[in-house]
Formats: C-alpha cells, structure tokens, sequence
C-alpha cells in the first residue's frame, strides 16, 4: 500500500465518481420519465427478446378483437334479416291456414295471395340484403353481385357456397354469415325426407293428408311409389319402374301402409286417380311462395277442383314449414357463432391479462424501487460533490501566507 | 571564511534550482503523462585540513524522473483495451437504440403489416382493407431499407474512422521513431520530459491499436500491435494504410504496409480503438446486417410463397408481393477465370447468412465460412440443373472458372435494403383461395363438400372445373373418371387441391370445385398470409419469423451489455493501474508545497550563512582597521 497520492488523481477520481453518479442519475430519469425498465435491449436482452414477441401477440388479440367486431357486425345483419324473414314466414303459414278455409270466397283467397306475394318480395329483397359495405350478405364469397336474380318468376342462386372463416382469437376461428343457398335454396319438402303429392289429372276428391314413414312395414328403400286406384275402394302400389308390388283394399280413414311408408288420404278417390310418394325433392322458398299464390289465384269451383286446391295448399303449407324450419336452423346457427365470438372474447380478455401482466413484470419500472434509488444516487451525488468542494479546499498551499 | 561563503553560495543556488524543479512539477500537474521530478543533493567533495574533512555544502546531482516502467507498461496495456472496450461499447449501444427503440425498430410496423393482413382476412373484398395492408407492407419495406441504411452509415463511420485512426497511428509512430532517434541509447542520460513525451505518444499510440511497448537496449522503445505487428522498431515506423477489400472494393480493409507486402489487419490484430472499429464491424455489425437480410428474405419468400397460393380481386392468381434482390457473390481481384456466379436462396431452413467464401481448385468447388475458415458441406457441380448448393444458398456458376479462383458469397447482407413491393394495386393482392367447392342445389343426400386446400397453386388445371358425382352412397366419380369407393370424411385430391366431402350423399348429388372468380370476398388465403409470421422458416423450421426479431433484439441488446460490462471492468481496472501510475509519478500538491517551505527556509538559512559569512568577514576588517 502506497499512501502517496496525486493531487490530479484525487480531483479525476472525484470527478470520475461524479459522473458516474450523473450517468446513473439520467438514466433513472429515463426510466422514471418511461416507466420503462427496458430503456433499451441492452438493460436485460432477454427481456427485450420476449417483450417484442409478447407485444406482437397482444397487438394480434387486439386485432383479433376488431376483426371479432367485423363479424359481430355481418352475423348481427344476419340475425336481423333472419329474424324478419321468420316473420314473414309465420305470415306466410298463417295466410295459407287462412286459405284453406272452406268458407273464402275466390276473392278473400285472391287477396290473401296478392299478401303472400308482397312476402315472396320482401323475402327476396331480404335474401338480397347487403351488409352496408356494399357486399351482399347472402352470397358466401360472391358476393358481388345479387346473389338471387329473378326471370321469368324463377328465382336462382347466383352466389357460392363458401362460408368464410375468420379468426377471432387464437387459432379459434367463426364462422361468417351463411350463404344464401343455405337459407333460401335446396330446402326438402315434404316432411324432409318423404314427399306425397296427389296427382294432377285425379278426378276423385281424395285429400292426402297425412303421409311419412312406417317402421312396421319393413324398411323403406328410398324409391318412389304410386298408389293407384283401381277401383274407388282398391288400390294398386306401383313401384318407380311400374310394377305391381302390391294391392290392398281402401276404407276411408284408414292409412294405407306399404314398405316402410305410411299415406293417409281421406275423402273419396275415384278409380284411376293416383297418389305419388317417394324421396322428398329440394325446392327454394321462392318458388314453395309462388306455387302457394298460384294456387290461390286459379278458380276452383267443383269438388274436384276444391280437392286439388286443398291438395296443393297441404303441400305447400308442409314446404313452408320446412322452409321456416330452415330459417330458425340457419338463425340458430348464426348464434352458436355469435356465442362463439362472446367466448372468443373472454379468451382474449384473459389471454390480454396474462400477456400484460407478464409484459409489465419484464418492462415496466417498479416506481417505488426506482424513485429510492433515485434519492439515494443524488444523495450520493451530493456527498460527492460536497466532499469534491472541501477536498479541493484543503490544499497546504492556501494555508502559506 | 570563503569556505562558509561558498558553501552559503552554492546552498542558495542548489535551492534555487530545487525550488525551480518544484515550481516546474506545480506547473505540470495538469499535462498529461507527467512525471514528478525530484532534485537530488549530493555533499560537494569535503577538503582536507589535514585534521579531517571540512564539508563544502551541497550541490544537486540529479533532477530525476520518477516512474515505475512496470506501472506504466500496465496502464499502457489497460489504456488500450479500455480504448477498444469504450469504442466497441459506444458503437453497439448505436446499433441497441436503433434496434429498441420503437421509432425505429422493426417490431412495431410488423406488427402493424401482420395486423393488417389479420384485418384482410376479416374483410378480404373491403378495399379500404386492402390499401391498408399495402401501406403497412410498404411502412415495413421502408423500415427494413431504413436499418440497412442505417447500418449502412455505421458501416461508413466505421471506415471513416479507421482512416482517421490510420493517418494518426502513423503520425504517432513517425514521432515515437523521431524520439527514439533523439534519445538514442542513453535513457538515462535523457531529458525527463522528453521521456514523458514519449511515453504519452506510446499511451495514445497504444489507445488507437492496442499491444504492447518494449524498451530496447534501456534506449529505444519499440511498440507492437495486441497481434505483435511492429508499429515501432528504433527509429523506423511501419505505415498503416487502407485498402479495398479484395472481394468488396467499396469497402476499407486495415493493412500494414511492410517490406515488400500489406499485411491485412483484423480484429485479432488490432486493439485499441481501431481493434474496438474492427471487433464491432465482424462481431456485431455484419451479423446484424446478415441477419436483418435473412428475417427481409425469409419475409419475402414466405409471403410470396403463401400470396402466389391465392388468387386477387380480378380472378388471377397472386404473384410475388415483395421484391427482394438475390445474394450477392462477389469475385476476388485476383480471380484468373473467367466465371461469374449467381445465387438464389434455396433452401430457407438452412439459410444462416454467414459469409462464404468459395474456392476452386481446378476442378472441385468447396465452401469455407468468411471470418472463422471452418469448411461448410457443399454439394452440387454449379450447373443450373445441378447448382452448388451450401448453407442453403444456390450458386450457379457460368463461364469457367481458374484453379484458385475465389468468391465470396454473402447470403443476406445488405438484401434488406433492397425490399421493396411488387404489388401496388389493392386488387391485386391475392386474398381469396383460387377454388372454391360448391353442392348442387338440387342434392338430395347430407353430404357437405369443405373448403378446398391448395396443394399445389402451379398446377396447370388448378382452375379448371371439376365435379364429382355420386353414383350411389358409396361411390364417386371424379369428372367422369372412377368410379371410386366413397366414406365419409373422405378426402378428394385432384388438379392440385383436395377437399374433404362429409356426411352421406345421396346417388345423383353432384359436387363442384372450380375457381373462385373476380371480385370474390373469399378470405382463404388472406388468412395464410396473416398467418406468415408464425410459421417455421427458419433454422430448419423450428424459429418463426416473429421469433427471428425476437432474436435479433436479444443479440444486439446481449452485445452492447457485453462490451458495456467489459468497457465498465475495464474501466476499473485502468483506474487502477492510473492510480499506481500516479501514485509514483503523480504531483501531488501538498508535498510540493512542503518542498517549497522546506526549500524556502533552507534559503533563507543559506541567505544567513552568506550573511555570517559577511559579519565575520566585517569583524576582521574592522579588527585590522585600527
């Protein structure tokens, strides 16, 4: 140990110490002005390293968030038009009981159908709804263009089936609105699997109604049968490639059963009517709609033609039903993905907690723990300077006189 | 009575010349690499009476230099590595800022750029939407050019300062040489100061390049570089100089010019501040540059990848959506043949973005890294059906090359400043899938056709329409092809997609998949492309995009607390060896002012021997006066 000292080193030490003090000093209030631990990566790398991929992923929950909002929007469209339009077919059915009634004059039933028609309208400007931006909303993705064109009373699907998925949180992804196909179009008729018409040229005044499937005749095979009268209480099933494949006997209200189906018809066939049962075909709402108002405008005075108007007002009252069905399925749907967005929602609040409580503990300044180490390195800083002030005071050459 | 003269006489004037020594350490004490001088005083050679000795006073036979050589060669060596710390650190702490700081790193506007590809997929037919994704993706092409430009300008700085520090090494060295020619061989018969003066060019010398100094003979001292280049010998200094690197002629490389030949200086070479230059252009710089390019390319090629898959607002498909130049290959100055060579990334897993060096030797190719010349596997003969493939780059090579010809091959420095975007029309970004599956609206059956998957988008009959048709429950065709045994889940591949059919379709149901169309707000591909930053490109497929910025982050933050926590040891350590430098050689106050008393009244106490002297010579004048 060497107790000399240089007067140059003891003022570059003080000095040395000073700003080493001072350094400190304006970096504490770097991260005091922040409230930032991490002023920059070099305070912990590491830190720094998994900061910048925390941050990415709660700006993607963020974003999440606002794309949730985009389909919250479509699916809350969606709902509204569902909605009406499950209106419009409780009119619609309501209108077509109001129909059957004996009682309606020509005129009440044409009136009744100038109401369905404003329905069948409403419903295709519903189907053609747009979603505000200029898209249209039951079009899947092509939805450019009107998705259900008219001509000539037909009404098509020019859109696509394609449901877009879009990712509301991590790797949970919702569905978007349906495609109008879904909703609108390819609805079965019948009870959704069997389908029974009486046929057109009957002369008889038989109403079918009731049909479905019957488990105690066997299982049915998915053909389409004839049950032809052959006399006014004999009947003959003809199967899809016109032969016999088996006859009963008719009495008034009774079901007549045959491989695995069931028909039900009631008032009085004659000999060579028929009645057609098989596998239910697909039909739109449009078309079920115009089929109703059709039938509603022609006259029917005779028997007969009461019995074929009753006829075709069941079948088509059945398809309407189906097609409501359809609407209340496709609004279910639509909120199952809405409660979807809601949980997504909560995931992404949680997830959001977690990551910034996380990134707090790696970036943010603990103020109590700064703010006393702030004092104390300007405490320190004072003592420096005040020992540099006496130090530089005592010096022997002052005190020659 | 003359003998108390003399002595009173010589007292005084070896007072004088102490105090004159004292007054000159007070004058010095604020010079750099002064060393306190000490007056020596030795007896004058006493007479003889015969009866003994009578002393003769005092004179000074020395003004001597105070300095221990060993603390000295130690702050030498701590002074230089402090230099070499405090460069390296300051410039790192440039490059830590540029990257932490949100202003301008890259985090915040890749994040804004995915977000933004997150938001398409939302709402991929809103244009709104998409002008948004092509300014965020040209906010991020810009930022990736800003950093390269900006290391780019460090880079400049880095060779502005060795050319800086070149021309004053050699002006130093050309001094030290003078003074070791000036003090010859008798150190010790040289003047003090001219001993500082040459010790404090040693220290700044040493400050610029690191190394050491060895005295010579106990006359001249001659100075090498940390890797022992001699920078001094006697009186001849070396000159250094800056040269164009062989490979990159736009760049500065540090030499010493020696009989005959240059001797390239690396950082293994040099300490010092330009050892402190050099360290952070190999250790900090050019990774940071290599692997910005590396995270630029595999930006590029993975979104161009996933973009090329999807097909844009006018019903074509995607083309490239970024632009990003190709690695850059480079020959060296003395290449004898004729060949260039050409690269593209091949494999991104395995893209590192070290340099390379390639060499032919005559009839084979090898690769070997730039800075550590460890051989890297390289397969391949350089045709470009067969191109020489290494650390995931592919070079073709044309023309023809010499034996012992080289290239360097730089993977990705510098690409990030070339990024740009190729797409600029909002339509013509690909966010929908290419082809879209649809049922016939007249199915009967519960089978659902899913959303096709591309498998492959250069398919030639991608787009063309196809159905498949169920001939019953069990069984399909596939454009009138099959029939094929249907269940259900199945998957159908064909034309480069395939498409899962559930459920149980009826005989008749007939599917359709066929292209997706102009003006589609499908978002298919919009959600791949959010999805880039998170698959696996990197490092064999197991780092993401995200985690590679991650990375980097953490790489420029651990190098500037690394040689911040060196510089700040070093720092401690200088001022150790400082203090026992100064604690020899230092001035200090206090005791020269003790010397000065003590000087002082030594004179006045000779002024009263010559005033003694004067009494006792009056009394015998005035004894013989009567």
């Amino acid at each position: 140990m060497n107790n000399r000292i240089s007067t140059g080193m003891m003022f570059s030490q003080s000095v040395a110490t000073m700003l080493a003090k001072q350094a400190r000093l304006a970096h504490l209030e770097q991260q005091l002005a922040t409230g930032k631990r991490l002023v920059t990566a070099k305070d912990d790398p590491v830190a720094a390293g998994t900061a910048v991929g925390l941050d990415r992923a709660a700006a993607e929950l963020e974003r999440f968030g606002r794309n949730a909002d985009n389909v919250q929007n479509r699916l809350g469209l969606q709902e509204n038009s569902l909605a009406q339009a499950g209106d419009m077919m409780a009119r619609a059915n309501e209108l077509a009981i109001q129909a059957n009634n004996a009682s309606l004059s020509a005129d009440d039933r044409k009136a009744v159908s100038a109401e369905l028609q404003s329905i069948r309208d409403g419903l295709l400007s519903l189907a053609n709804a747009t979603d505000g931006a200029g898209r249209y909303l039951f079009a899947g993705a092509a939805d450019a263009t009107a998705p259900f064109p008219e001509s000539g009373g037909t009404v098509a699907y020019s859109g696509d089936q394609t449901q877009r998925r879009v990712e509301v949180a991590p790797e949970t992804y919702v569905a978007d609105a349906l495609p109008g196909s879904e909703i609108f179009m390819r609805i079965r008729t019948g009870d959704g699997s069997v389908d029974a018409h009486a046929a057109a040229a009957n002369t008889g005044t038989g109403l079918l109604t009731d049909f479905g499937r019957e488990a105690s005749s066997g299982s049915w095979n998915g053909g389409s049968y004839q049950v032809r009268f052959t006399a006014a209480d004999a009947y003959e099933i003809v199967d899809g490639g016109g032969s016999v494949v088996s006859t009963g006997s008719f009495a008034a209200g009774e079901d007549i059963v045959f491989n695995g189906l069931r028909m039900h018809v009631e008032g009085q066939p004659a000999a060579g009517d028929a009645f057609d049962i098989g596998a239910a075909s697909s039909r739109d709402v449009f078309s079920t709609l115009q089929g109703l108002i059709d039938t509603l405008q022609t006259d029917s005075v005779t028997p007969v033609e009461t019995a074929a108007r009753q006829n075709a007002l069941q079948s088509a009252m059945r398809d309407l039903s189906r097609a409501s069905e359809r609407m209340i399925d496709a609004r279910a749907s639509g909120g199952a993905q809405l409660a979807g967005l809601d949980n997504a929602a909560e995931l992404r609040e949680a997830s959001s907690v977690t990551l910034q409580t996380t990134l707090s503990s790696l970036r943010d300044l603990d103020y109590a723990g700064a703010i006393g180490q702030y004092k104390l390195e300007s405490a320190a800083l004072q003592a420096a300077q005040t020992l540099f002030s006496q130090m530089q005071a005592m010096s022997l050459f002052n005190t020659i006189r | 009575m003359s003998n108390v003269l003399s002595t009173g006489t010589g007292a005084l004037i070896a007072f004088q010349r102490a105090l004159s020594t004292v007054s000159h350490n007070v004058a010095n004490i604020n010079t750099e690499g002064y060393s306190r001088q000490r007056s020596e005083f030795a007896t004058r050679t006493p007479t003889d009476y015969g009866f003994g000795y009578v002393g003769s006073g005092t004179r000074i036979t020395d003004v001597q230099r105070v300095a221990d050589q060993l603390a000295i060669s130690r702050l030498l060596d701590s002074g230089g590595e402090l230099a070499r710390l405090q460069q390296l650190s300051g410039l790192s702490d440039r490059v830590d800022t540029l990257f932490s700081d949100t202003a301008t790193n890259l985090a915040g506007v890749w994040s804004n750029f995915f977000d933004s590809a997150s938001a398409l997929s939302s709402n991929a037919s809103s244009s709104a939407e998409r002008r948004n994704l092509l300014d965020n993706a040209g906010a991020l092409a810009t930022r990736f050019r800003q950093l390269s430009a900006q290391l780019d300008g460090l880079s400049d700085e880095v060779d502005n300062g060795l050319t800086a520090g070149a021309d004053e090494v050699n002006r130093l060295a050309g001094e030290i040489a003078r003074l070791n020619g000036q003090i010859g061989s008798g150190a010790a018969n040289a003047s003090p100061d001219l001993l500082d003066r040459r010790d404090q060019l040693i220290s700044e010398l040493v400050g610029h390049t690191g190394g050491s100094a060895v005295s010579q003979d106990g006359g001249a001292v001659n100075v090498y570089t940390a890797g022992g280049q001699a920078l001094v010998v006697g009186s001849n200094a070396s000159t250094m100089i800056m040269a164009a690197d062989p490979y990159q002629p736009g760049r500065l490389q540090l030499a010493l010019r020696t009989q005959g030949a240059d001797v390239a200086l690396d950082s293994r070479a040099v300490g010092g501040q330009l050892g402190g230059l050099l360290e952070f252009r190999s250790g900090l710089l050019d990774p940071t540059r290599a692997e910005l390019g590396r995270i630029a390319t595999g930006l590029a090629a993975s979104f161009n990848d996933a973009h090329r898959q999807g097909m844009d607002l006018y019903g074509a498909m995607g083309g490239d959506f970024f632009t990003i130049p190709a690695p850059a290959v480079t020959g060296h100055r003395g290449n004898g043949g004729s060949a260039t060579l050409s690269a593209a990334v091949g494999d991104m897993g395995a893209l590192d973005g070290q340099n390379l060096l390639l060499s032919f030797d005559g009839s084979q190719w090898s690769a070997s890294r730039a800075d550590t010349g460890a051989s890297v596997p390289l397969s391949g003969t350089g045709t470009a059906a067969d191109p020489l493939r290494a650390n995931g780059i592919e070079v073709t090579v044309g023309g023809s090359a010499a034996s012992g010809d080289r290239f360097l091959l730089q993977p990705t420095a510098g690409v990030a400043g070339g990024l740009s975007l190729a797409v600029t029309d909002p339509s013509s970004i690909a966010a929908a899938s290419p082809v879209k599956a649809g049922a016939d609206l007249g199915n009967l059956g519960s089978g659902s056709i899913g959303r096709p998957t591309v498998t492959d988008a250069s398919h030639p009959a991608l787009l063309s329409p196809a159905a498949i048709e169920f001939i019953d429950a069990n069984q399909y065709t596939l454009d009138g092809a099959g029939p094929y045994a249907y269940s259900a889940g199945q998957t159908i591949s064909a034309n480069g997609w395939s498409v899962v059919v559930e459920g149980a379709p009826m005989a008749g149901d007939t599917f359709t998949v066929g292209a997706t169309g102009a003006d589609s707000s499908d978002n298919g591909n919009a959600r791949l492309l959010a999805a880039v930053e998170n698959a696996k490109a990197f490092n064999g497929g197991t780092v993401t995009l995200n985690g590679a910025i991650a990375g980097l982050t953490t790489a420029v933050g651990s190098a500037a607390r690394q040689a911040d926590y060196s510089a700040q040891a070093q720092t401690v350590i200088n001022d150790q060896a400082q203090a026992a430098r100064d604690a020899v050689s230092g001035v200090n106050l206090d005791e020269e002012a003790a010397d000065m008393l003590k000087l002082q009244q030594a004179y006045q106490a000779a002024s009263q021997i010559i005033a003694t002297a004067d009494t006792l010579f009056q009394s015998i004048l005035s004894a013989v006066r009567r």
